[in-house]
């Protein structure tokens, strides 16, 4: 079963009616949303790129909830990179609604079975407060799809390979599941399988988070696809994502180097300057859209990062396919309030 | 440690040099620092080096020095001054510490580590002036990273430390101790605003409210609202229904914007929106204009809901306003500059008589919400910056 099947006529079709629902139900339970919105003086949309959209960040300066406070059931946090955190409220049902659309999502490409699975990380992450943050709550989400779960760097971030050979042995000659970071999956996964011979042969890889430590490294991702391949792993799956909208996430398609949207998602580039929605091929800031969030109003949500649509309907799945180029570069101002900083903060 | 200026060395040395009030060494050097600064091609590049070059032409420091004397008192400099100014203000280091050398302080600045663009052109301005061997000895300027240990020392060392750049860096460096007869001089957080009389804009002529506009255009835009002085709110003052008055604000504002050729990239634009959804989630706006990334407009629900936190670059609150005296609750002791257009000398007085010090140090012309002047942020700098003797004989 997958959730990668309707053309993007279709999906809008779909998406635009249940999107205005939802903005009307999220309207009528989260006050400040319904102020923004009345503010800025929204009626109707007569398309998905014409629903209002909150700047990602707003998660971060204000609390946007549209479920009762007994009836919030989890509380997400993320790191950013100031230091500010975005707060996702989630009730049981929301909840309940993300983990499986998660896990029909990545079902697609992995099948209905778990299977066994390398974690390239290290346990370590788990224990130490200060670091479990994104990454950690990342790899707990994800463990949950695999089983005989092996860490393949230890507690110093050195890679445990007689820990690998061992799953391998076990392991290697049925599908298996290798999860990490890109940077991590590049640095220490791959160097070590091309020196050592280790057989990824029937691997499916899913990476995430962001590209900007291999680009420095100057490594395209085609390049990442390419020089893995020359380890056996030719199934790989990037996705993006995002805890503002917990339970979407855009997948790599088999084909390679572009993102798909669920049947539940899709995604609006738009003009930064006129901020109208950008055509095939020109870049410009990313819009993700979703269906899931019915306990906040994280449906159609800005992002501060940098994108562009490559085609509709003509891929591997129906729908846009897309790539993320990168982050916009945060907002400076020149100021007085600005001499000095103690050491340490 | 990096000496940006003046001679390498201990910083906290004693020395034997001695400069008087109105030193002739420091007005030479300063008057020939003014002609670097307003050679045409640094004032081309950098416009705000202009201001300074002017607020250091000899006539204007021959003024500062007249009125740095008193018939009851000899004047002599305070002594050591450490100055901490702004990172991105490029040139408050200057304003301060050339009235500071005027008074014939020995100086010490702390230049940002991150200075750019109109600091590095005054360093070389300085670097470049030929003056008396005293000044380089005595008046130094440093960068140096988020050291501590230099902080204490210079801490203990000056009679008058100067600290410009917010709550958060006054209240950081204040955990450096003083000796017990020095002081702070502090500039901490503040908030500027503007206010329009809606009956003047109306009396106006078309070329006063393009002049208008293209003041206020130059106070918000310099520094990207940020400084402290930059206009933020625009406050409509009396006469009826001011629709008409702000949609015509509105639309010459974006057109000087234009003709400067400014820009607001992507980022800020998203960062205004982040700040204007905020105000309109608590209710503190109602409307919400976004014309253009340049100019983000926004109605306030009143003008006691004025935001007083930096907004981004081209953010413009408006709020309605029967008289200047109904603002007058609204204000408080954050608050600097009010930049005004339109309105009489006797309603800015009464305006001014109502705050009573409460709040508002400056009232000036829209376009000169920036303009340095020696009376800053409430005090008279040549009086902070030096000491009286009296003598009875």
């Amino acid at each position: 079963m997958s959730v990668f099947t309707l053309s993007q006529s279709a999906r809008e079709k779909v998406l635009l009616p249940a999107l205005e629902d939802l903005v009307a139900h999220h309207r009528e339970r989260c006050a400040p949303y319904d102020r923004i919105l009345a503010a800025s003086g929204f009626t109707s949309a007569a398309s998905v790129a014409d629903l209002p959209w909150l700047p990602v960040r707003l998660f971060k300066t204000l609390e946007l909830k549209s479920v009762p406070d007994d009836e919030v059931f989890k509380v997400l946090t993320s790191s950013g990179t100031t230091g500010d955190v975005s707060r996702i409220y989630l009730d049981k049902a929301a909840a309940a609604t993300q983990t499986r659309q998660l896990g029909a999502t990545l079902q697609t490409v992995l099948g209905p079975k778990r299977l066994p699975m390398i974690i390239v990380d290290t346990k370590s992450i788990l224990k130490d407060r200060r670091s479990f943050s994104a990454r950690g709550a990342g790899v707990l989400g994800m463990a949950t799809f695999g089983r005989d779960h092996v860490w393949a760097l230890d507690a110093d971030g050195a890679v445990d390979l007689d820990g690998l050979r061992g799953f391998l042995a076990e392991h290697g000659d049925q599908p298996f599941l290798i999860f990490g970071f890109t940077y991590l999956v590049w640095l220490h996964l791959y160097e070590i399988a091309l020196a050592h011979g280790l057989d990824l042969g029937n691997g499916i890889l899913i990476h995430s988070g962001g590209w900007k430590k291999l680009i420095d490294q100057a490594v395209s991702p085609e390049e990442f696809r390419d020089r893995l391949g020359r380890v056996g792993l030719t199934r790989i799956h990037n996705f993006y994502g995002m805890v503002e909208q917990i339970g979407t996430i855009f997948l790599e398609g088999p084909d390679g180097g572009s993102l798909y949207c669920p049947d539940f998602a899709d995604v609006v580039v738009r003009d930064p300057q006129t901020w109208a929605e950008l055509p095939p091929g020109e870049p410009g800031l990313l819009e993700v859209v979703s269906t899931l969030p019915t306990s906040y109003p994280g449906h159609v949500l800005l992002t501060e990062d940098l994108g562009v649509v490559h085609g509709i309907d003509d891929g591997a799945w129906p729908g846009k396919r897309f790539s993320v180029l990168g982050r916009l570069p945060r907002a400076e101002a020149r100021g007085c309030s600005d001499t000095y900083r103690s050491a340490g903060s | 440690m990096k000496f940006r200026f003046g001679a390498e060395g201990d910083l906290t040395a004693p020395s034997d040099d001695r400069l008087a009030v109105g030193d002739p060494r420091v007005v030479d050097f300063l008057g020939a620092l003014a002609r670097r600064l307003l050679a045409p091609a640094v004032a081309r590049r950098f416009p705000e080096l202009g201001s300074l070059g002017y607020f250091l032409r000899p006539a204007e420091l021959s003024r500062a020095v007249t009125a740095m004397r008193r018939p009851d008192a000899l004047v002599f400099p305070r002594g050591n001054v450490f100055h901490l100014p702004p990172a991105n203000v490029d040139t408050i280091f200057v304003y301060s510490w050339a009235l500071s050398a005027l008074a014939g302080n020995h100086n010490v600045v702390r230049i940002s580590s991150r200075s750019a663009g109109a600091a590095e052109a005054v360093l070389e301005a300085l670097d470049a002036v030929d003056g008396d061997p005293v000044i380089r000895r005595t008046q130094r300027m440093v960068t140096y990273g988020y050291d501590d240990a230099v902080t204490a020392a210079l801490s203990r060392w000056c009679d008058l430390r100067v600290i410009w750049g917010g709550d958060a860096a006054v209240d950081a460096i204040r955990k450096h101790p003083l000796r017990p007869a020095a002081r702070d001089l502090t500039f901490p957080d503040r908030t500027s605003w503007a206010v329009l009389s809606v009956p003047g804009w109306r009396a106006a002529d078309p070329a006063a409210r393009r002049a208008a506009v293209t003041g206020f255009a130059n106070d918000a835009y310099w520094f990207d609202q940020a400084a402290c002085s930059s206009p933020r709110t625009v406050f409509l003052v009396g006469g009826g229904d001011p629709a008409d008055v702000r949609a015509e604000f509105l639309e010459l504002l974006l057109d000087v914007v234009q003709r400067r050729g400014w820009t607001v990239d992507a980022a800020m634009a998203v960062e205004k929106r982040v700040h204007a959804y905020g105000l309109a989630a608590t209710g503190a706006a109602t409307a919400l204009d976004f014309p253009d990334n340049r100019v983000t407009a926004v109605t306030l629900a009143g003008a006691e809901r004025a935001p007083r936190r930096w907004i981004g670059a081209g953010a413009f609150p408006f709020a309605r306003v029967d008289s200047l005296l109904d603002l007058v609750p609204a204000m408080n002791r954050q608050d600097q500059t009010v930049s005004h257009f339109g309105f009489t000398p006797a309603e800015l007085h009464a305006f001014a008589a109502e705050l009573g010090g409460r709040g508002v140090d400056r009232i000036v012309p829209f376009g000169s919400a920036l303009t340095f002047g020696a009376v800053w942020d409430g005090y008279d700098l040549p009086k902070e910056f030096t000491r009286l003797t009296v003598i009875q004989p």
